[in-house]
């Protein structure tokens, strides 16, 4: 579940409809589509980071986080939710996010990455589809399930948090590693191999740059992801911003609820920015137009 | 207790948990198909408001469903309202993307010849266009209910109905005897509708592409 965001039209409207039938666009990297497009698939070739996609999300975080702020500190707060709030509380959970996000993606990358590199070299790919079909069934597991039953059998705490939301993210990265690998032209790597490269040679000069923007597209899942499983982390005694949500939603103090969701919300989006800019800008040069 | 004797013991609770969370699950999907496959009808032809409309759903996609839900009880209550809100919205963005994905890419060539026969614009949307773009709706419309399995569990905490309310209460009481049937049966039972939606969509698949255009 990648979200993709196609970058802004610089064309006007009208442009694209050709008496009344369906534009096919060549002219700016679009290409014809398959009928069939697996929805977590490579991001589509786009333009360059423009000057208005680096500005606007930003600016429009900024504007909520703001009238959020205005809007709290000229409201009366009564003693509960001055407990949810004070003392540095949201400084906390806001860091506490942050770091269950940045630590799990850590180790999602570490195990998803070379995991999906070795299920596609020549020995183990009789092992992928095993791994594709688990990873369909993780589809099916609701991050709340694993993370209670982890919970239960580990105890609660960050640690608990950090295992659940990695065991959660690490199948459909990896998925999408091994289909960014088993994408590749497989002539190419013949004619790498014929021209004397070593195995590993062709891993790293050939396979790998040729499957970044598909591993890129699975960094941004992974955080997204992460971060969206990181308010979980409040049931097993995690922290994070679920803390304010759940504490909001149990006292039924909605300034406390509506401040943490906010904040998640900017963060997540703010994080799914962050990784889309760097996506386009380490996307090999040669590849804006690749499968 | 045993999960087989807690299973027996509580199979009325959970028989009525798990259709309550299928039927919930089933009618957003329901509400988010025909707006989805709206939404994707309405804005195909232009690449700026395809555009727009992909864009915005992936954005609600990307919040967390646990902040969405407590950004909608201020506004609806606790309950029902919020959970299928929630769920329909989140749904959206596979059926959306992929009606516009499969709409885009039917043959121009397909869609002229039946303007040549006289078929008008919206026999040509019904009959040529939508049955040729409906393999790949179909495909998010499995994506979106796997994944609305899921956040219906956490819905519960906002007193939503389904299994996710199992999960919960082994949750509060953890390190009771039953914490663990409890979390066990309300994970496991969603694993199992999931896959069992999974199943309906293959064999809905088989009765409604037609033949033609079979992969």
């Amino acid at each position: 579940m990648s979200p993709d965001r196609p970058g802004r039209s610089t064309r006007p409207d009208g442009e694209h409809d050709v008496r009344g039938l369906a534009f096919r666009d060549d002219g700016d990297g679009e290409r014809d589509e398959p009928a069939y497009e697996p929805v977590v698939s490579p991001a589509r070739p786009k333009r360059k980071v423009t000057w208005q996609k680096l500005v606007f999300t930003p600016v429009v975080l900024a504007a909520v986080l703001l009238a959020t702020y205005l809007w709290i500190t000229n409201i009366h707060l009564d003693s509960i939710e001055h407990n949810s709030l004070d003392n540095g509380n949201v400084q906390l959970r806001l860091w506490q996010h942050v770091k269950l996000t940045a630590i799990s993606t850590f180790w999602v990358l570490v195990i998803a990455i070379p995991v999906g590199i070795a299920l596609t070299r020549r020995r183990l790919r009789k092992v992928a589809p095993v791994v594709t079909a688990l990873a369909n069934i993780g589809q099916a597991t609701p991050a709340i399930g694993l993370l209670a039953l982890l919970v239960i059998w580990l105890g609660i705490g960050a640690r608990t948090a950090i295992i659940g939301i990695v065991a959660y993210a690490v199948l459909p990265v990896l998925s999408n590693t091994v289909a960014g690998l088993k994408a590749i032209d497989p002539t190419l790597v013949e004619a790498a191999r014929g021209i004397g490269m070593s195995a590993p040679g062709v891993l790293a000069k050939i396979e790998l740059p040729l499957a970044v923007p598909l591993i890129l597209a699975g960094v941004r899942t992974a955080l997204v992801l992460n971060v969206g499983t990181a308010t979980l982390a409040t049931f097993g005694g995690g922290g994070g911003l679920g803390d304010l949500i759940t504490s909001g939603i149990v006292n039924q103090r909605m300034p406390v609820l509506i401040l943490g969701s906010v904040l998640t919300v900017v963060l997540a989006l703010l994080v799914d920015w962050l990784a889309s800019i760097a996506e386009q800008l380490m996307r090999p040069r040669g590849l804006e137009v690749s499968a | 207790m045993s999960f087989w004797q807690y299973l027996s013991n509580r199979h009325q609770q959970l028989l009525t948990d798990a259709f309550q969370h299928a039927s919930a699950v089933f009618q957003c999907m329901v509400l988010a198909t025909v707006i989805g496959v709206l939404i994707g009808v309405l804005t195909y032809r232009s690449d700026w408001a395809g555009n727009l409309a992909v864009t915005s759903t992936a954005t609600i996609l990307t919040i967390p469903s646990l902040a969405l839900i407590g950004l909608l009880i201020p506004v609806l209550g606790l309950g029902v309202p919020p959970t299928v809100t929630a769920l329909t919205l989140y749904g959206l963005l596979p059926i959306v993307r992929n009606a516009i994905v499969g709409l885009r890419g039917v043959d121009p060539a397909l869609v002229d010849a039946a303007k040549g026969i006289g078929m008008s614009r919206a026999a040509r949307l019904l009959r040529v266009e939508l049955p040729l773009a409906w393999p790949p709706i179909l495909t998010g419309i499995r994506v979106a209910t796997q994944m609305l399995m899921g956040i219906a569990a956490v819905a519960a905490y906002a007193s939503g109905p389904g299994l996710g309310n199992e999960i919960f209460r082994g949750i509060a009481s953890l390190g009771s005897a039953n914490a663990l049937n409890e979390v066990l049966s309300g994970t496991l039972g969603i694993i199992v509708l999931a896959l069992l939606f999974d199943a309906v969509y293959v064999g809905i698949g088989r009765l409604t592409i037609p033949r033609g255009i079979r992969a």
